[in-house]
């Protein structure tokens, strides 16, 4: 179990991600963020986990449902938000949107929209680490379902063969988009399939951030020491749909109380309450300073212009500086 | 100073000199150095120089997380068809992710390879591809057709900021040609006239330049004056230096070794037709592969493909001397 | 079937297909030799897989099917397609098994059951499980075999389909020729596994499937592995990995060069690029063809008149495709553009 002062940030953060996903439900189902958006309710606990651990020069590389990420890895709330209703002074420009989050400054290196597509540029950026003998260290998110792909196999190989500082964290909401996992493969367990690399890889679960925390933290270390690669399988429920707007036909609801057997933000309340390390009135306030950041982040949004598409067309293109 | 060397040389003298020049440089690919005697190993180090399985799309993925991370990766990828397994890395991430982050990363990485080997390696190994990656915007493409503009480019590729796909041309590995010692650049966008002439103009990418002079010489002799103009890069590619050409000429003829719709000569026609109408006195003659897998057996590989006969045979069409020459 | 039910003729039957092979691939390479300008491209041999090849061709029943790498010769021999036709395909002419258009990478033979194969590494291991897809509608209980080497586990075509074979339990049987060389790289420099010492057998446990290594020299042992395998995806309990160790006598493939540099086979790559010829040498001394030749004589199955009559037959028949393959005329340039669509 992780320290008050972590357990308090660690609420903080997955409050300030849940309240943000929540409102971008509600601005896309009003269209003032448009396009294909993808939440991150019910995996807060790994964002939080693992960023809150990081450097700024650590890289996080990320794929469609980023918001928690890049929250957690210190991109501005008010720029995430920005980006989301496509506006200029979001962390692209408003040039990349919801599924390509990048924040250079605080170690966000890449977020792609092709399942599984960050794995091997993560492991090229690791191997950048190792080039240079640094104790900088790459993470990349992916789900259970970009597993099956191709891409996974090869950059797991290439990984263990060069012993790359690279953490390959999963979150394994046991869906691959509409479709339980056992549709996808005869795996149940992602550390499973990397068995055969033999590399260190353990089993969490994600709603338990303490879990989370404590095992990333001892391969954190391990990589800072040039060790590496390594897996981290958090186990998660994803509360939304796939994307919003899907009318998630495919599943039952889950009763309220089983949810909150699986929400990371619950589990680590009831412990800090128990612990005495927060009261109600406590719990309602990091609830409100949450909101408050996000009105401030949706103004901040609302108020900036979108791009001209002259400034656009001058990004296309890297020129010597 | 130059010397003369063959092409192949040419790229990998280019590869050591910008290695050595700038150690963010690293070089990998299937079979690249295996043995630690080779000399770019005993250079620059197996941290720098790797061999790597085939994993097409773990190889050019990682290129583009070297890229972000700070260094410039040269892939040797070997054919160019070897790049359609990765497609989605070459074509929707390497060269999206500058403009999708608002211009905060950018991805300087090179991929190498070979094509247009049509010297009976059949349907698979023998494409002219390159027109799969030229409209991608992000990406730049090169195919240089001398020992020289092999070494330049490459240079230029490995410098430039971006991802560039460099193509070097299997039927012209052994072609000798001046290539000067020390740096050598050649910009990327940059066409060349490799014979200035006033009756026509012919654009000839990699292996036709060289159908394009033959069919020049036997030009000259029937008093045609034919101008052949290299792009040596298809994006970006040299339009302004090739209306020059048309409109002093008036005549146009595209040679191309990809099948019509998937060639440079398409795009470069279409160009053509709207900025520089007015220039033309004959209707643009296109001199490309013919709408087939390349086969294996050599007639009919012969058959399907573009030549000195064929170009020559298009340029007297278009200036309308063609039943002169019956 | 296990190899104690496998009889006299049946064990003389794979020795003559292990020689026809060997025969067949000693003529390829001589050709460059004797006929430069013949072959163009790049071929690769089967010279020290006839084990594995046969092996694995001798579990298979009417109506199976298989597909193979660009190094597929061994395979179609096997199956009994006319080595006439297929030296003329390889010699680019229009009486080739594939009238001149595909060459020695390409060959098929499909009324056989040998669907086809891929130039490009690990491309056919999708083909193939497509293939035990449909057999699988069908309820004919056929079973798919399907060919690659170590190379083409890295890619991501073979993790993606040893997935849905195993996940959809699909009537394939994955075998992986193992030389230990992916052209001039040891599997050590570009495997983990192997970098660790492990077989390459260990990959299917990714997949929840059996993984199995056997020695790809022995073509019993190769044949009751492949047997095993056969049965279970007949069955429909799905697919099996299996490791088959083989060495190439040859060099990967001959020599890589553009038009005017007369082609040849180079040494192979243990003594080109690695300087280690006692590898080589050692795989010489273990070479599978007359190995097996020796038990089946010591064992009494073959006596030595036999199988010299057998080996003069082989030679005969190599020497007929050769002169096919050189008197063939070449196919008309304007049919270069037929078969491009259905």
């Amino acid at each position: 179990m992780v320290e008050r002062e972590t357990a308090l940030d660690l609420l903080r953060t997955m409050w300030r991600i849940r309240c943000f996903e929540e409102r971008v439900a509600k601005l896309h189902h009003s269209l003032q963020v448009h396009g294909l958006v993808h939440l991150s309710i019910g995996s807060e606990g790994v964002a939080a986990g693992v960023c809150r651990q990081l450097r700024d020069d650590d890289a996080v590389y990320s794929g469609h449902r980023a918001h928690g990420h890049a929250l957690a890895k210190g991109a501005p709330m008010n720029r995430v938000m920005a980006e989301l209703m496509g506006r200029s002074a979001g962390l692209c420009q408003g040039l990349g949107g919801s599924m390509h989050l990048v924040d250079t400054a605080h170690g966000l290196m890449g977020a792609t929209g092709v399942v599984g597509g960050n794995l091997p540029m993560a492991a090229g950026d690791a191997l950048a680490s190792r080039l240079r003998g640094e104790d900088r260290v790459t993470v990349v998110f992916f789900g259970d379902g970009a597993v099956q792909a191709g891409h996974f196999n090869e950059t797991v190989n290439l990984a263990a063969l060069w012993e790359l500082p690279l953490i390959f964290v999963c979150e394994n909401n046991g869906m691959a988009e509409f479709t339980p996992r056992s549709a996808h493969t005869k795996v149940a367990r992602v550390i499973d399939v990397v068995a055969p690399y033999d590399f260190e890889r353990q089993l969490v679960e994600g709603s338990d951030v303490g879990a989370v925390w404590t095992a990333f933290g001892a391969y954190l270390d391990g990589a800072r020491a040039g060790k590496g690669p390594f897996l981290l399988e958090c186990s998660t429920h994803r509360r939304s749909g796939h994307y919003e707007g899907d009318q998630q036909s495919y599943r039952d609801a889950l009763e309220d109380a089983e949810w909150a057997k699986l929400d990371p933000i619950a589990r680590l309340e009831a412990v800090a309450m128990k612990r005495g390390w927060i009261d109600e009135q406590a719990a309602q306030r990091l609830t409100a300073e949450a909101d408050a950041e996000v009105d401030e982040a949706v103004r901040f949004g609302r108020d900036s212009p979108p791009l001209t598409a002259e400034q656009a067309a001058r990004l296309v293109y890297a020129s010597p500086e | 100073m130059a010397r003369e060397i063959p092409y192949i040389a040419a790229v990998n003298e280019a590869i050591a000199q910008e290695m050595t020049r700038d150690d963010t440089v690293v070089f990998y690919g299937q079979d690249v150095a295996p043995s630690d005697e080779d000399p770019l190993v005993k250079s620059f180090g197996r941290d720098r120089v790797r061999v790597s399985p085939i994993s097409e799309t773990a190889e050019i993925g990682m290129a583009v997380g070297l890229a972000l991370a700070g260094y410039r990766p040269i892939v040797e990828l070997l054919m160019a068809e070897f790049m359609l397994v990765a497609m989605n890395q070459v074509t929707n991430e390497a060269p999206r992710l500058r403009y999708m982050s608002g211009g905060q990363v950018k991805v300087p990485l090179v991929l190498k390879a070979g094509y247009g080997f049509t010297a009976g390696w059949a349907g698979q190994h023998t494409g002219s591809i390159y027109t799969m990656f030229a409209g991608v915007p992000g990406l730049k493409v090169v195919l240089p057709s001398t020992p020289a503009d092999a070494k330049g480019l490459m240079a230029a590729a490995v410098r430039d900021d971006n991802p560039v796909v460099y193509l070097m041309h299997y039927l012209l590995v052994l072609e000798h040609g001046d290539v000067p010692e020390g740096e050598h650049l050649v910009p990327i966008g940059e066409a060349a006239i490799r014979r200035p002439g006033n009756d026509v103009t012919i654009v000839a990418t990699g292996w036709t330049v060289g159908k394009a002079l033959q069919a020049a010489e036997a030009l000259a002799s029937e008093g045609i004056d034919a101008e052949v103009i290299d792009p040596r890069s298809l994006q970006p590619l040299d339009m302004p230096a090739i209306l020059t050409s048309v409109e002093k000429t008036g005549h146009l003829v595209l040679a191309d070794q990809a099948t019509r719709h998937a060639s440079a000569a398409s795009i470069i026609a279409a160009e053509v037709a709207e900025h520089g109408f007015g220039y033309l006195k004959a209707p643009i003659k296109l001199v490309t592969a013919l709408d087939a897998t390349i086969p294996y057996s050599e007639p009919m590989e012969a058959f399907v493909l573009p030549d000195e006969t064929k170009i020559a045979g298009a340029v007297r069409e278009v200036l309308g001397t063609a039943s002169a020459v019956a | 079937m296990s190899t104690a039910e496998l009889s006299d003729e049946r064990l003389i039957w794979m020795f003559t297909q292990m020689l026809r092979i060997r025969e067949f691939e000693e003529r390829v390479k001589r050709t460059f030799e004797d006929h430069p300008g013949v072959i163009r491209g790049h071929t690769h041999l089967a010279d020290g897989a006839e084990a594995s090849i046969v092996g694995s061709l001798a579990t298979l029943k009417d109506g199976d099917q298989l597909l193979t790498t660009y190094r597929c010769h061994g395979y179609p021999i096997t199956l009994g397609t006319d080595t006439k036709a297929m030296m003329a395909e390889i010699y680019g002419r229009k009486d080739g098994l594939c009238g001149g258009y595909g060459g020695s990478m390409h060959l098929c033979d499909p009324g056989r059951g040998f669907l086809g194969t891929s130039g490009i590494v690990g491309q056919g291991i999708p083909h193939a499980t497509g293939a035990a897809f449909a057999a699988q509608l069908r309820k004919e209980g056929q079973v798919v075999l399907c060919f690659f080497g170590d190379g083409a586990s890295k890619q991501g075509a073979f993790h993606e389909s040893l997935n849905l074979a195993s996940l959809w339990k699909l009537p394939v049987v994955y075998i992986m020729e193992n030389n230990g060389y992916n052209v001039a790289t040891h599997s050590e420099q570009e495997d983990a596994n192997a970098a660790n010492g492990e077989p390459l057998s260990v990959k299917a446990k990714a997949y929840s499937m059996p993984g199995v290594t056997v020695d790809g020299t022995d073509p019993l042992e190769v044949y009751e592995t492949v047997s095993t395998a056969v049965q279970r995806a007949r069955g429909g309990q799905g697919p099996t990995l299996i490791e088959s160790k083989v060495y190439r006598l040859s060099a990967h493939g001959n020599l890589i060069a553009p038009p005017g540099v007369p082609l040849h086979y180079p040494e192979h790559e243990a003594i080109t690029v690695f300087g280690n010829r006692e590898e080589y040498e050692a795989a010489l001394r273990g070479d599978p063809v007359p190995r097996f030749r020796m038990r089946l004589v010591e064992q009494g199955t073959l006596d030595a008149d036999r199988a010299d009559a057998i080996a003069k037959e082989v030679t005969e028949e190599m020497d007929a495709a050769v002169q096919f393959g050189l008197d063939s005329p070449f196919p008309e340039p304007e049919a270069a553009t037929n078969f491009v669509y259905a």
